[in-house]
């Protein structure tokens, strides 16, 4: 293991450079203590961190409206993450077909889906296939373009472990007498994804940030849960603030899960 | 194609404005977030560490919080708080941000890829630190992070979509189809015209983004 280019470059220090350091380094926090405490005030001065605009956090309710879109969101963001691995297979198993007619559209469809903005294909789902009279559950327009735009993601991110599985692995695999069927599902695809279940967990980061578009068909997911409470309390900043929060926790924590993840197995 | 053809008579240079304001939006944040990411990952890099800590919240923060949820705050909340950014400079700083955190963390892979060795080499040739880090590490790192960077670019294209949820008063592309949509039944060609858009616009850019790739990757 090498050494990172911090401690290279930084790393043996002579007494001056060390004092400088520290001197630098206390001067910065006093900096970024200065700026944090114009923040505060900031707030105190626009008056929102009066108590009316807080208290709504020390009841229940809120915490438990705030739960619910959180239930929300988590239940449309694995609904879509369920879609994108199987419809991510489907097309995989497409574009990697012999068939000249099941690839091309294969990847048309994969082309699609990832060069189109999921805000476009949610307004679609919201405003022209009513027009069309496909009536989808606000649950489903939210969560229908959601998945697929994954799934055009998630297939690319199997077919890079795919073609990370060593050749021999498929030739041994064939020369035993496996069907193609046997071969890939045996054999190539469990070792692919353990080259990609990191990318994969990162990939739930974006389904569950796309799920915040759910106020725009009215979903009630935290994004809509919070415009909701806002209406109700007029506490703009503290609940576009807490909500921010939420947001962040929660896919920090899946993003530290998929670091956790991708380190090397022993 | 009928229906197609009509929409362009009606709304041809709605489109263009739109697909001009959608490149606009992307090519400057794009740009203020890239050079903010550099930024912070070079003083990411110092031995000071109230900054590392910070930088590195800053970069948890961007990275993970919904985009959306970052204008909205913006738009909404910031001016409860007595400061008030117009939509086009909102739009385009949250996109910068998100962007600049994405960039602080590939540059930082980037520069896991330039030998320890290197650095090494060039302290004892007599360069400063910081010099090492802009004449040696640097302009290697960012030669090897090209591709991730051509993705990032083309998310944030695709990102750009999220100006509509604003009411700001010129449209891009997804905000002009949400209107065509409202307004008439030509939503379907609408959603066509602006998707082949979209996709011609991401081609456009991985197909300069691999090009550029070639002409600078290093072989190792």
């Amino acid at each position: 293991m090498s050494r990172a280019l911090e401690d290279i470059l930084f790393g043996a220090p002579n007494p001056k450079a060390r004092a400088a350091a520290r001197a630098m380094s206390v001067a910065v926090a006093a900096v970024l203590l200065v700026v944090a405490a114009g923040i505060v005030y900031q707030f105190h001065a626009a008056g929102q961190l009066d108590a009316r605009l807080w208290k709504l956090f020390a009841w229940p309710t809120t915490w438990g409206f705030l739960a619910k879109g959180m239930f929300g969101t988590l239940a449309s963001a694995t609904t879509a993450a369920v879609i994108a691995l199987v419809l991510g297979l489907v097309l995989l198993l497409g574009r990697l077909s012999r068939l000249r007619f099941a690839r091309w559209p294969s990847v048309a469809v994969i082309e699609f889906l990832r060069g189109v903005p999921t805000l476009l294909l949610i307004y679609v789902c919201f405003l022209v296939l009513p027009s069309a009279g496909i009536k989808l559950s606000t649950y489903w327009m939210l969560t229908l373009p959601v998945g697929l735009s994954t799934a055009a993601v998630v297939a690319e991110v199997y077919r890079a472990g795919v073609l990370a599985v060593p050749r021999g692995q498929t030739d041994a695999a064939r020369s035993l007498g496996l069907t193609e069927a046997q071969v890939f599902f045996f054999v190539v695809f469990p070792q692919a994804l353990r080259y990609i279940v990191p990318a994969l967990v990162a990939q739930l980061v974006i389904v569950v940030k796309d799920t915040t578009f759910g106020y725009v068909v009215t979903y009630g997911e935290l994004m809509q849960n919070a415009k909701v409470l806002i209406a109700n309390y007029h506490a703009l900043v503290p609940v576009y603030l807490v909500v921010a929060v939420l947001y962040c926790l929660v896919n920090y924590a899946i993003s530290r899960a998929s670091k956790q993840l991708g380190r090397p197995m022993h | 194609m009928g229906n197609v053809s009509r929409l362009l008579a009606d709304y041809g240079p709605a489109f263009g404005q739109a697909l001009l304001l959608t490149w606009k939006l992307t090519a400057v944040s794009f740009v203020a977030g890239f050079m903010l990411g550099t930024v912070v990952t070079v003083l990411r890099l110092l031995p000071l560490r109230p900054l590392r800590f910070v930088l590195t919240v800053y970069v948890e923060i961007f990275r993970n919080i919904p985009s959306v949820a970052l204008l909205i705050f913006i738009v909404f909340a910031l001016p409860d708080l007595n400061v008030l950014i117009d939509y086009e400079p909102s739009v385009i700083l949250t996109l910068a941000l998100v962007c600049s955190a994405f960039t602080a963390d590939y540059l930082r892979t980037g520069i896991n890829t330039v030998a320890g060795g290197q650095a090494e080499a060039a302290l004892s040739l007599g360069m400063r630190p910081i010099r090492v880090i802009t004449a040696v590490v640097l302009p290697q790192a960012l030669r090897a992070v090209v591709q991730p960077m051509t993705s990032l670019l083309i998310a944030l294209m695709l990102s750009t979509s999220l100006a509509s949820q604003v009411p700001y008063p010129g449209r891009e592309l997804t905000a002009l189809v949400a209107k065509i949509a409202n307004d008439s039944a030509a939503g379907m060609s609408a959603f066509a015209v602006a998707a082949a858009m979209y996709l011609a616009s991401g081609l456009l850019i991985a197909w300069a983004g691999a090009a550029l790739e070639k002409k600078v990757r290093i072989l190792r």
